[in-house]
């Protein structure tokens, strides 16, 4: 193993395998520790689930058809059932070893190459493989996902070859090729227009010519394209951002079947999601009964709905000043839960004619018997609980109530849903649900999921690039102190750790500077653990 | 949004409603005018609090008379208008089958009906080959299949409209979510009446389609249908496969595969049990979930042998839960299970895959199968048992003493009582659901595991109502063989001859496990 080339891959690269910030999608980053992942079921010994071995998926198609958008978002997908999977981008290694300025030449993807062209590929190649080795066979790694072109009908059966050669511990690698393919002029263009021509080569250029070069650029550089056919070959062909999949499996297991399951709802548009808190209601703290929303309830969904438009608005504005005369915003659909402050925090939005639905599963997490009770009395009454509860504050839950964990796998089909939505999407829920949502969208820590905060006076929209999401905030102005908490009506779950003074800790008492939002509320990945172990320390 | 009403409005409403009763020729009496003035003013208060959403404030002249009506408490108009006129997504889909007979439609269509069953979605197949039986033609020739024949068509498109009938109606008044259409639907013109119809009661349809040229699995299906199928009972074997051959010839000359002119329905082309799988614009999740576990099907035959564990030691003293080793006569059960397979019927040369949980039991229970077979053994971490949480290691007697509360809440509902700390039988449902599809597209299976495990799995392939199958009675030391067939399951229980305690209770009964009542049994 070449660590030391790796190690200068690292170094010369600036987007490798670079650390996240926690407003910054932490997909390409691994768990130090291994922990459970948000909706996993069960852990096993080997870190393998479903019997399903380990398995390398690797893309198939042209640039600019939303390969790295599909493997980012097939990686988010697993990585929250609790598979270990990582991405490896044949074209960040290509960027790190090709020095920062220089171009490859020309003849890169050509068939007949020059000699010194093929020693550049394979040697980018070698790298990359043999990272996913490494990934495989000494990280417990399940699935790897291999990001590139792969043009060839040729190429590809030398790879699945490859790949099922190098078994260890008599378990085989699998692999799978997702091809996605595209005959829509117009997706390709979005796509180009959207990723591609950001950089710095085609500033001062129109959209349209941009495009237009770079197309051409492909064509000319990759002039050899073949389409999946090979019968012996598992392969999944998605066709114009999944109008079609064409599925040929010659030995799916059960994963490879979630996969499909996963395309099947999965588009390569790209489309933002925001976030809002419900706003108060009459009977704020109880959870059976189903109240409306107070006068300052109704004066929030009223400056919700001016303050996110009008951020939409800006933003179109911005984008035919810098070029693009005929921007349309995405429209806009919004979801609620089915109780009555998330539908009536929506009713603006409703009025001014956006579409509205309800969908049950977003409701809030069940408090079970901790329902209107203080925090001083749950501790009285169910120590051990809220023992417990500091222990592991994702996956217990309180007598009757449900847990972090419960919520994530019944929201299941609300992420599927939410991959499948082509609008732009907000998303008025309680806080519990929205953190939920939050961790799958920015792949948080399951430790993590129960600590970060949205407070009532942000809108948190996040934007989906290709590589990864970024989260942003919109601040609501003028809205009253008193509401704006991260969670003042909150069961009082999570139970802040003791040996911390009550009010100090956000989200109880009044809103803290720096811990009303996700990003600074956030817990680094250290911290929960280093709570935890004094916390065994004080217990046992 | 608050609406205000004033009096001279409510006054207006009166006047027009005794100008109506003056043109349609009536002159109510004195005192009757003011109710007709009341009655009028009610109309225009309705009408407003119709029109708009939360609250009606009518302002009076004198103060401190107003009243205000809130929209809230009247429940009815929320539950009806959905409040702002919002739909809440209830999407309903009809899943039509397409494919020539002999083809693993109805099998399809019955373990699709279960699945969405077992996990909580109302599903039911309307089968229109049994619609046209009881109109009249219960065993019918293949010539009435034949194409040119007008009075076999006609009575075949009355039985898919009466099925259709009856469909809509299930969709209508029983709240029905998935409907599954299962028939040959082989011409475009058919399938295009069935989208038009669904359509119009806006309803999405989901095409699927089986296709299969494996000479070898269609002759298993044709052998299995001449046995099974209602059409053939009681016919000679012989002739019954000699007509239902003929019948597919007559379905085939007909049959047009789905194809670019039905590019915007919603379909799944199966091609060779899965082997490849064309999946063509899905439109929302339940589609997808629905595609997602037809792939996982297969239409071989093979057989599914569900066991529990030996009598543990944990049995003997009535405590659940825990991780404990077999007692002498689970030992004895175990070293039984070998013969006992095969008293139960393998096929020849039939591989057979063992799958147990981690737990002790279930893994010392195969070990002998194992060892003397050679099978491949699986251990499934999602087959252990029920989590019982705090009450782990305790027997109903102590559960009863030490949680009355707990106790008395799991009888009441026990599918859904979720254990202190632990889980509950629709928490077991869930985390069977990789299970589930991974048994899909296996073959032969025997599966080790323990009771309520077993129960989950059972209830998904016999059907059986989540009301009753956390009650089912799953004896130890029995083996219970399932093999699907085309309309149903069929099951078979061996039973060892070793004793062993029973773990079973009944509804509302003592703390205590006891024996099975008899006249409960079948």
């Amino acid at each position: 193993m070449d660590t030391l080339l790796t190690a200068e891959i690292v170094a010369n690269s600036p987007r490798f395998r670079r650390k996240s910030s926690t407003f910054v999608d932490a997909i390409h980053d691994l768990p130090e520790k291994a922990d459970l992942a948000p909706a996993q079921l069960y852990s096993t010994e080997s870190g393998r689930l479903f019997h399903s071995g380990r398995i390398v998926i690797i893309t198939v198609g042209l640039p600019a058809r939303g390969k790295t958008h599909i493997s980012v978002a097939l990686a988010r997908y697993l990585r929250w059932l609790g598979v270990k999977t990582r991405i490896f981008h044949l074209g960040d290694y290509r960027r790190a070893t090709i020095p920062f300025g220089q171009d490859m030449p020309d003849d890169y993807f050509f068939v007949n190459a020059s000699a010194s062209s093929v020693l550049l590929r394979q040697k980018i190649v070698k790298k990359c493989r043999d990272d996913i080795y490494q990934f495989l066979n000494h990280e417990n790694g399940q699935i790897a996902i291999y990001d590139a072109v792969n043009p060839l009908a040729s190429g590809r059966r030398s790879l699945a070859k490859e790949f099922a050669k190098h078994d260890i511990e008599f378990c085989l690698v699998k692999t799978l090729f997702i091809e996605s393919w595209c005959d829509d002029e117009r997706i390709i263009e979005e796509n180009v227009r959207r990723v591609k021509i950001s950089s710095p080569d085609y500033i001062g250029w129109t959209s349209e010519d941009a495009v237009k070069h770079y197309l051409s650029r492909i064509s000319a550089r990759i002039p050899h394209f073949q389409t999946m056919e090979e019968k012996e070959l598992n392969y999944i062909k998605m066709m114009n951002a999944g109008e079609r999949l064409i599925v040929n499996n010659r030995s799916f297991g059960y994963l490879s079947h979630r996969i499909v399951f996963y395309l099947l709802n999965l588009h390569v548009k790209t489309r933002r999601t925001y976030f809002a808190r419900a706003g108060v209601s009459l009977e704020s703290d109880s959870y059976k009964a189903d109240a409306s929303l107070s006068a300052q309830g109704e004066d929030y969904a009223k400056k919700m709905t001016e303050r996110l438009l009008q951020d939409r608005n800006a933003e179109k504005q911005t984008m035919i000043e810098q070029g693009e005369t005929d921007y349309e915003l995405k429209p806009l659909t919004v979801w609620t839960s089915t109780r009555r402050r998330t539908i009536e925090t929506a009713k603006y939005l409703h009025e001014r004619g956006f579409k509205v639905r309800q969908r049950s599963q977003l409701s809030q997490m069940n408090p079970g018997v901790c329902e209107k009770m203080s925090e001083r009395r749950i501790r009285e009454e169910y120590a051990d609980e809220v023992a417990k509860h500091e222990l592991d504050p994702y996956h217990h839950r309180y007598p009757r109530a449900e847990s972090y964990h419960d919520l994530a796998v019944r929201l299941e089909p609300i992420i599927l849903e939410l991959e499948r939505e082509q609008n732009d999407l907000l998303i008025i829920a309680h806080e519990s649900v929205l953190r939920v949502l939050y961790g799958y969208l920015m792949a948080c820590n399951a430790a993590d999921i129960p600590f970060l905060q949205f407070p009532r006076d942000e809108i948190i929209e996040i934007i989906p690039e290709s590589y990864q999401n970024e989260a942003r905030r919109i601040h609501i102005p003028d809205l009253p102190q008193e509401i704006i908490p991260a969670s003042p009506e909150d069961i009082k779950i999570p139970v802040p750790p003791s040996g911390v003074v009550t009010p100090l800790f956000g989200g109880l008492g009044s809103p803290q500077e720096g811990l009303a939002t996700p990003q600074s509320g956030f817990r680094t990945p250290r911290e929960p653990e280093r709570i935890t172990q004094q916390h065994v320390e004080d217990v046992v | 949004m608050a609406f205000q009403v004033s009096v001279p409005l409510l006054y207006f409403g009166g006047t027009l409603f005794f100008y109506l009763s003056a043109i349609l020729g009536v002159y109510p009496p004195y005192f009757l005018c003011a109710l007709l003035y009341f009655c009028g003013s009610l109309a225009v208060l309705f009408t407003v609090s119709l029109l708009c959403p939360q609250r009606v404030t009518v302002v009076s002249p004198f103060p401190g008379s107003h009243f205000s009506v809130q929209r809230n408490q009247t429940r009815y108009f929320y539950r009806k208008t959905n409040k702002f006129g919002i739909q809440s997504d209830d999407s309903k889909i009809c899943v039509v089958m397409v494919g020539l007979p002999a083809r693993g439609k109805s099998l399809i269509a019955g373990k699709a009906m279960r699945y969405l069953a077992w996990v909580g979605i109302p599903a039911r197949v309307f089968n229109v080959g049994s619609y046209r039986r009881k109109q009249g033609t219960p065993q019918p020739p293949a010539e009435f299949f034949d194409p040119q024949n007008s009075e076999g068509e006609k009575m075949r498109q009355a039985a898919a409209q009466a099925a259709m009938d009856d469909m809509l109606r299930w969709f209508k008044q029983d709240r029905g979510v998935v409907s599954i259409f299962d028939a040959t639907n082989s011409t475009r013109r058919r399938r295009q009446w069935i989208y038009e119809t669904c359509a119009n009661a806006g309803i999405e349809t989901l095409f699927v389609e089986s296709i299969c040229d494996d000479e070898d699995l269609i002759m298993n299906n044709i052998r299995e249908v001449k046995t099974t199928s209602p059409d053939y009972r009681g016919q000679d074997p012989e002739a019954a496969a000699l007509d239902f051959r003929t019948r597919i010839r007559n379905y085939e000359m007909s049959y047009e595969t789905i194809g670019e002119q039905e590019k915007n329905f919603t379909y799944v082309k199966l091609v060779n049990v899965g082997s490849t799988v064309i999946i063509n614009q899905i439109k929302d999740y339940l589609s997808s979930r629905l595609v997602y576990y037809v792939q996982n099907l297969h239409i071989k035959p093979r057989s599914i042998w569900l066991s529990r564990h030996g009598e543990s030691e944990f049995n003997l003293t009535g405590k659940i839960g825990g991780d404990s080793g077999l007692s002498p006569r689970g030992e004895a059960y175990a070293k039984a299970l070998p013969s006992l397979l095969k008293k139960s019927g393998v096929p020849p040369d039939t591989k057979i895959v063992i799958w147990t949980s981690t737990l002790k039991r279930t893994i010392q229970s195969a070990r002998h199968l194992a060892a003397e077979t050679g099978y491949e053994k699986l251990e499934w971490k999602a087959l252990d048992e029920l989590d019982s949480g705090v009450c782990d290691g305790l027997t109903y007697e102590e559960i009863a003493d030490k949680y009355p509360e707990d106790f008395a809440a799991r009888d009441e509902d026990k599918y859904n009582y979720r254990y202190r700390g632990g889980e509950s039988y629709r928490d077991v449902v869930i985390r069977l659901e990789p299970i589930i599809m991974e048994l899909e597209r296996s073959e032969n299976v025997i599966i080790v595991t323990h009771q309520a495990v077993l129960r989950c799995i059972y209830a998904y392939f016999l059907n059986t109502p989540q009301e009753q199958s956390p009650w089912m009675e799953v004896p130890l030391h029995t083996l219970i063989k399932l093999t699907p067939r085309a309309y149903g399951t069929e099951e078979q229980r061996f039973k060892a001859d070793i004793p062993a305690v029973s773990t079973w209770r009944g509804k509302g009964t003592s703390a205590k496990h006891q024996d099975y009542p008899a006249d409960l049994k079948k």
